[in-house]
């Protein structure tokens, strides 16, 4: 086989399918016709060596016919692709090391350093495979991360105010702390509770499965606002209003939840500071955990209403224009 | 000044991207008689410009799907070949820019005259 056909066989290679028998063609015709001009018909091995470096690595010949440029996911859904990347690497890694919490300290399974360590070095690369096929399918129909671009205005370009920047990070660890909550009360309800001892007795808190929906509502819903925030990258007024909307809502269910530990633990008789000194002296660890619980949901609800406080204060200090706001309602409502 | 102290890669890169721009209306202004691509390309280098051929070739392909361009494989010669034309989209076409060009020969005849100086 001549040199010319080797290298328009391996152009082929690099070129689509569809188009590989009309490019390889021409391009023969034309590499023929270029030889023929410059040597005649009878050009020997380095005169077409000399054509074939004119034209190139065959690699990049195929390269200048893909019109689209050769790329998995293309510039303008990198940053949603590395955003969205990241946090997968966080919720596998977490739910991993949830499972593998569970596994030790509730159901009382040997632990394996080793097998941990396997599995999360196995998991992530394949949870980042998922997210990269589900991107170059996007890429694949062309999807536009933003919907508003074609209509995009300067005049809607956010005002540069600290205050409105969002904390990456901390939402990001919020999202993935969230998920793993969700997940964990949604999988496994019978496993919400305390235990003392790896593979210990378990202590189920009947406080937190009688309210189970509305954590998961609650959950779910400010879940699903940190995606919204991360994806638009900055607080809005609307965003602020939702969020005070969810903490209040978060506030009346730590209510309950404090509430009913209250009334739990009343019925033991066992509901004041003193009874729960006394009950680590004596080694009740169900009413050292109910005592627990009821203290870390009173430390969030005060957590949340500071929070409260802090955003009300924000927005008064923010400094916002009638018809961003109405802008943001329009395009809630649409 | 600057020039003598560029990097030589660094200049072909630059006169690359120059070039890149006028492609497009150097071959739809050839075109007005069907050509095929090495006819294109012996055309062009006739009057002055030199177009490497893995670059026309993908861009006559790019202008055929941007619906710019005809062509046709003829196999009366002594090979195949594949002969591109001007269709009536891109006469429009190369009229826009062609008056484009020219707006902008002008504009940077009188910058260039003014920093040359």
């Amino acid at each position: 086989m001549s040199l010319l056909d080797r290298y328009i066989h391996e152009v082929g290679r690099f070129l689509p399918r569809k188009k590989r028998g009309s490019i390889q063609a021409e391009l023969r015709s034309t590499m023929v016709d270029a030889l023929e001009d410059r040597y005649g018909t009878e050009a020997n091995q380095d005169q077409v060596e000399e054509i074939l470096l004119e034209f190139g690595k065959p690699r990049d010949v195929a390269a200048s016919y893909h019109p689209r440029g050769q790329y998995l996911v293309g510039p303008g859904l990198f940053p949603l692709f590395q955003m969205v990347a990241w946090i997968v690497v966080a919720a596998v890694l977490g739910a991993q090391l949830l499972a593998f919490g569970v596994g030790v300290f509730i159901a009382g399974e040997p632990f394996s350093a080793l097998e941990t360590l396997a599995a999360l070095v196995s998991s992530v690369p394949a949870s980042l495979g998922w997210v990269l096929i589900t991107f170059m399918i996007l890429q694949y129909f062309d999807a536009k991360p933003y919907l508003d671009e074609e209509t995009w205005d300067p005049k809607s370009l956010p005002e540069i105010n600290p205050e409105e920047r969002l904390k990456k990070g901390e939402l990001i660890l919020g999202l993935v702390g969230g998920i793993l909550i969700l997940v964990l009360v949604t999988l496994f309800p019978q496993w919400v509770g305390f235990v003392t001892t790896p593979g210990g007795a378990f202590y189920p808190n009947p406080i937190i499965l009688e309210y189970l929906v509305l954590i998961q509502v609650s959950l779910l819903a400010t879940i699903l606002m940190n995606i919204y925030l991360l994806w638009k990258g900055n607080w809005t007024f609307l965003t602020r209003v939702i969020k005070l909307g969810l903490d209040a809502f978060g506030v009346v269910i730590l209510g309950f939840l404090i509430q009913g530990h209250n009334a739990w633990l009343a019925v033991k008789g066992q509901s004041s500071f003193d009874a729960w000194i006394s009950s680590i002296e004596s080694n009740n660890w169900e009413l050292v955990g109910m005592h627990a619980f009821r203290l870390a949901f009173v430390v969030a609800f005060v957590v949340t209403v500071i929070e409260i406080f802090v955003t009300i204060y924000r927005m008064a200090r923010s400094k916002m224009t009638s018809d961003v706001s109405a802008k943001d309602f329009v395009l809630k409502v649409e | 000044m600057m020039m003598i102290n560029a990097d030589y890669e660094q200049y072909q890169k630059l006169t690359q991207e120059l070039r890149r721009g006028i492609l497009v209306l150097a071959a739809l202004s050839q075109l007005e008689e069907e050509k095929y691509g090495y006819s294109l390309i012996s055309s062009l280098a006739e009057k002055g410009l030199d177009i490497e051929q893995g670059t026309l070739y993908p861009l006559l392909r790019r202008l055929e799907e941007q619906g710019l361009l005809n062509s046709e494989w003829n196999t009366e010669g002594s090979r195949p070949r594949r002969y591109y034309q001007i269709n009536s989209e891109g006469s429009q076409v190369l009229g826009d820019l062609t008056r484009e060009w020219r707006n902008l020969t002008d504009v940077m005849e009188k910058l260039l005259a003014g920093s040359s100086s």
